[in-house]
């Protein structure tokens, strides 16, 4: 997502992330990476419940859509630094507004599924159109 | 249950790496937001 920033604000979007843990683990990983965008801690899980983001288990690793989902992501250059304090949480994306909005949803069905960034940059509208986008 | 996923999340309140409280829907309210849940960090 970091990689993508740039092009997220040239279509007029903010980012944001919510993960779990604490501010330390937080403040590390902002530090590790150099994001400039807000950085949310859920350490209660509200955020993850609101929308029914799901929760992996160990038999998740013999999915043959994880086994694809985890080269995808090797092959983009992502490592699993750190486990974290739910190792089977999963996660998410969305692009929304201006205003309450659903123009994307991705929820993760298993480890290493996530959003494509190029659906992402799609699903933000035009500067000045009001268009719903279906997700 | 709210009808959308932005509605169901707008409401909810929580603190940023530095301490601050932050709404989630005020990051929306103006302009498109991409919105991550991350599993974990790092």
């Amino acid at each position: 997502m970091r990689e993508h920033e740039q092009a997220f604000k040239s279509k007029g979007a903010s980012l944001a992330a919510i993960g779990l843990g604490d501010a330390n683990y937080a403040r590390l990983f902002r530090e590790e990476t150099g994001i400039k965008f807000p950085l949310l801690i859920d350490d209660r899980r509200a955020a993850y419940r609101a929308v029914g983001l799901k929760k992996a288990n160990l038999l998740h690793l013999l999915r043959a859509d994880n086994a694809k989902a985890r080269k995808r992501a090797q092959a983009a250059g992502h490592r699993q630094v750190r486990l974290g304090q739910n190792p089977f949480q999963l996660g998410a994306s969305f692009v929304f507004g201006p205003g309450n909005v659903d123009r994307y949803a991705h929820i993760s069905q298993t480890f290493g599924d996530n959003a494509q960034p190029a659906d992402l940059l799609a699903a933000i509208p035009a500067t000045g159109s009001s268009s719903k986008a279906t997700s | 249950m709210p009808g959308s996923f932005s509605e169901a999340l707008a409401g909810i309140t929580l603190p940023d790496a530095d301490g601050r409280q932050v709404r989630l829907g005020s990051l929306w309210e103006s302009q498109p937001t991409v919105l991550v849940f991350l599993r974990h960090y790092g």
